[in-house]
């Protein structure tokens, strides 16, 4: 009798605790077996195949470090994933998130090499090119056979001036993964030295290596059709424009390259209202300079001053927190402010980063501020490497100008022209009244 | 993948942050006969600069044409007009280098007629980067359920929160179930946050120990025995069948036995609930809301608990009938139920007598009573009394899910319903040892023979109570 009532109780009893065993013990092998696995950003930062959506990448690894906020490691992937969101949308506000996300894994591991790179690339974005370089050189320091670090020692040796160095920071780089970063890299440094062909080729291999997000393809399609287009192949630099598109509809860069392609063709209006909606989404000056350049030239002079208004207060921003200036800043003040200002900005610039692009902005600036005996020596400088940037030409045609030396003046701003015609609507429009001018 | 060159990224690379920001943020009210939207709109500087060629006036027309083109309201299917409530409030508070930024309020408002569903979906600025939000407040004369926050972390778009991990906030949708009711509202605590729908401090907590466990921080065993501790506080909260479980127990012969049982079955429902729920609240998440569920459960709940108490309150009516005809005819009746005679249940016996003894002497009739506590009855009781699962344990179970944690956020869910079971069966036990010393006392011996009809009473009315709580969820 006892038994028979009992029964119930114990087999209820017995079916709960079972069921509290099988429990127990799936959590055990769970947490046993879970933590070491490689989480995806992981992977993403050493083979240079992320996830295709960031953001999702980015809710994955906050995840991981709640569950593990010891892991140094997820932190640095963490950063890293902030930092190609701030790539994606363009907001800076990234940057700090990356910022703080390296800085939580040097609170865990003060070697991290994956944190140092970050903090590399975050210098390199500050246009702290020294201190990109010094990182990367410890990062690969401490990890002497991975890739990673090699991108901010090349960008930090070409911005530095190096150019040997870069090359041979490349050649290994490329040695060690022929991939998108690698061969974009590679795509640039031959531009600077003047192989278009050369550096589309590299481009090209950029695009079909592929790896990296949709942005970072949609990206290098770009560049790809910027290439194109310095060299005189407008409809083959549409359809990379249209590729980066067909990736990233929302691509600012690319939108942008559709109209340089409208200046090429003449079809200003189309260009201005094309920039229009580019910079009303992000108001940039590398996208609000050339739209004032090109209402200029339309006649457009109130509505150029508008958009000129905006760079020069991003400019008083800069200013006011501190921050390096930057070559683009530079031509700027040159262009469209005070050339004073200008020179003052350019040589704080080749103080901190001897590149031929820095030599060009200085040279400008100097010409600009009616030194062109100084501004031509530096212009000539920035084409030491046998550039055939259309603008650093211009500079020095227009410098030799000034300064009454009528040979060096037809010859550069001819080459100007047959390099690009529409390199920029308003200066090709100068350069070609230049050219007529001179006596 | 790192920058690809230090060159293209953009020349403000080193920009003081946010510069280029336009942020906005939805506060929505919904009451019976209104929906009222407070529009916050922060631009930053950079935008500013726009802003501020135009006339206060023009600006004014333009924010406001970007605000009624964007903003969309649709309450029960179709597109309500959003009118301005009031003049909007424009200044340019002082920002970096000088520069100023745009602050616009603007309160916005739909005459509505108790709104079923409501969505809001926010267009404005579309494209231009910065935070984005929608949280929701209590209204009038409403209960409002939604998955968008009830928290504004930003003060109404005055601070802007850098957690690292947590992703800024990015809602432009919103969509809301209303109900009749008194300005009552189910919402996440913070966008993207953990859950919370109860502000049940209990409920609270147990989410908590589910966080520290996921974090890794702190020993299994203490987070069980604390997952365990908020069970048994939480049952203490109001509709956790106390009130049920005592009267059953009471009102029937139960014993110490009787009591555990209960709390094993409650232990078992209540997890095998909860993992149901969460189930269904994940397969099907498209077509149901698990609050749709709830309703459901408790409908089914009050309809068991009545049934118990019925069949409680009929056999014992049925034995007050029999005996009042003076049938003594028992004895062999209780014979036939002679199984039930454990050792325990003599003990019982023994108070029962002296009850019966002073009551009437009759004897054996008492004999009948065992009936009325059957197993099937205490299967019932404890399956109803588990059935509704806690919400906290549901959210607990679906953030166990999203963190790839489900067994960790099960074995806790397991300590919880436990925890939660032993409070009831704590209380099965006092009621049934104060039942024992009830006769003792000098007008215990009245009370307790009231008792089980009183009890049973009671179960049906809590039964009723539990089923009426339901209906206008389900209907």
């Amino acid at each position: 009798m006892t038994a028979h009532r009992t029964k119930p109780i114990l087999k209820l009893g017995s079916i709960a605790l079972a069921f509290v065993v099988v429990l127990a013990t799936l959590a055990l092998a769970n947490r046993s077996s879970n933590p070491p696995s490689d989480p995806p950003g992981r992977q993403g930062a050493d083979l240079g195949a992320p996830p295709r959506n960031t953001e999702e990448q980015v809710k994955s690894l906050q995840r991981q470090i709640r569950a593990d906020p010891s892991d140094a490691r997820g932190y640095a992937a963490l950063g890293d994933a902030y930092l190609q969101r701030t790539r994606e949308t363009g907001d800076f506000a990234f940057y700090t998130r990356a910022e703080r996300s390296f800085r939580e894994a040097f609170r865990r591991d003060p070697d991290s090499a994956q944190a140092i790179v970050g903090e590399a690339t975050l210098a390199l974005a500050r246009h702290d090119f020294r201190e990109g370089l010094r990182q990367g050189e410890r990062a690969l320091a401490l990890e002497p056979e991975t890739v990673r670090p090699y991108a901010a020692i090349v960008d930090g040796q070409v911005e530095l001036g190096r150019y040997r160095g870069a090359a041979r920071s490349l050649q290994e780089m490329v040695d060690r993964r022929p991939n998108l970063a690698s061969y974009s890299r590679i795509s640039y440094f031959r531009e600077l030295n003047g192989d278009v062909p050369g550096a589309i080729e590299a481009m090209r291999l950029a695009v079909s290596a592929g790896g990296g997000t949709s942005e970072n393809v949609a990206f290098v399609q770009t560049l790809l059709g910027d290439l194109q287009l310095d060299a005189g192949r407008v409809s083959r630099a549409r359809r990379a424009y249209g590729e980066a598109l067909t990736s990233e509809p929302a691509h600012l860069p690319a939108r942008a390259g559709l109209a340089r392609i409208d200046v090429a063709r003449g079809n200003l209006e189309s260009a201005a209202r094309r920039l229009r909606q580019v910079s009303e989404r992000l108001p940039l000056p590398i996208y609000l300079t050339p739209l004032a350049e090109i209402e200029i030239v339309r006649g457009n002079r109130a509505q150029a001053n508008r958009d000129l208004e905006l760079v020069r207060a991003q400019r008083r921003l800069l200013e006011a927190a501190g921050t390096r200036t930057d070559v683009d800043l530079a031509l700027f003040e040159a262009d469209h402010g005070d050339p004073r200002r200008a020179v003052r900005f350019a040589r704080a610039v080749f103080a901190s980063a001897p590149s031929v692009r820095s030599s060009d902005a200085l040279g400008w600036a100097l010409t600009r501020a009616g030194n062109p005996r100084e501004g031509l020596r530096h212009a000539r400088q920035a084409l030491r490497l046998g550039s055939v940037d259309p603008s650093f030409h211009y500079h020095a045609g227009m410098a030799a100008k000034a300064l009454g030396q009528r040979g060096t003046a037809a010859r550069e701003l001819r080459r100007t022209l047959s390099l690009n015609p529409s390199f920029s609507p308003l200066h090709a429009r100068r350069a070609r009244r230049s050219l007529a001018d001179l006596p | 993948m790192a920058a690809l060159f230090a060159v293209v990224v953009p020349a403000a690379a080193a920009h003081p942050l946010g510069n280029f920001t336009v942020n906005h943020l939805s506060t929505v009210r919904i009451s019976d006969d209104q929906v009222e939207v407070r529009y916050v709109l922060d631009e930053a500087e950079i935008p500013t600069v726009e802003n501020q060629r135009a006339s206060r006036e023009e600006l004014l027309r333009r924010k406001g044409e970007e605000i009624a083109a964007g903003l969309v309201l649709t309450v029960d299917g179709r597109p309500a007009d959003l009118e301005p409530d009031g003049a909007p409030r424009l200044s340019f508070p002082a920002g970096q280098a000088g520069l100023n930024t745009t602050r616009l309020e603007v309160d916005l408002r739909a005459t509505v007629e108790d709104p079923k569903s409501v969505e809001l979906r926010d267009g404005t600025f579309a494209g231009r980067i910065g935070l984005k939000s929608i949280v929701i407040e209590a209204g009038d004369g409403t209960a409002v359920r939604t998955t968008t926050p009830a928290d504004d972390p930003t003060d109404g778009l005055r601070q802007y929160p850098q957690d690292i991990l947590k992703s800024p906030l990015n809602r432009t949708d919103a969509s809301f179930r209303v109900r009749e009711g008194d300005g009552t509202l189910v919402a996440p605590r913070s966008e993207g946050g953990e859950v919370s729908t109860t502000r049940d401090s209990s409920g609270e907590g147990f989410a908590s120990v589910f966080e520290d466990a996921a974090a890794g921080k702190g020993v299994l065993l203490f987070l069980l025995l604390a997952a365990l501790g908020w069970g048994a506080l939480h049952a203490l909260s109001p509709g956790h069948g106390k009130a049920m479980v005592a009267a059953y127990l009471a009102g029937t012969r139960g014993t110490a036995k009787h009591a555990v049982a209960l709390g094993v079955i409650v232990t078992v429902t209540h997890t095998i609930g909860v993992f149901a729920l969460g189930f269904v609240a994940l397969s099907l998440q498209q077509f149901i809301l698990p609050e749709d569920i709830y309703p459901w459960l408790t409908l089914v709940s009050g309809l068991l608990v009545v049934v118990i108490g019925a069949s409680v309150l009929r056999s014992r009516m049925r034995w007050a009938r029999d005996r009042r005809k003076g049938v003594a005819l028992a004895a062999a009746a209780g014979h036939s139920h002679g199984h039930d005679h454990s050792h325990h249940h003599e003990h019982e016996h023994e108070h029962e007598h002296s009850h019966e003894h002073s009551h009437g002497g009759q004897h054996h009739h008492h004999h009948h009573m065992p009936d009325e506590l059957t197993w099937r009855g205490v299967l019932s009781m404890g399956a109803a009394a588990g059935l509704i699962p806690c919400p906290s344990a549901l959210v607990v179970l679906l953030a166990a899910v999203s963190q790839n944690q489900l067994t960790l956020g099960l074995l806790l869910i397991v300590a919880f319903s436990v925890g939660l079971a032993g409070t009831l069966t704590a209380l099965g036990l006092g009621v049934v040892y104060a039942k024992r010393l009830m006769p003792r006392l000098q007008f215990g011996g009245r009370i307790a023979a009231a008792l089980p009809a009183v009890s049973a009473v009671i179960i049906v009315v809590a039964g009723l109570a539990l089923t009426a709580r339901a209906v206008p969820g389900v209907v």
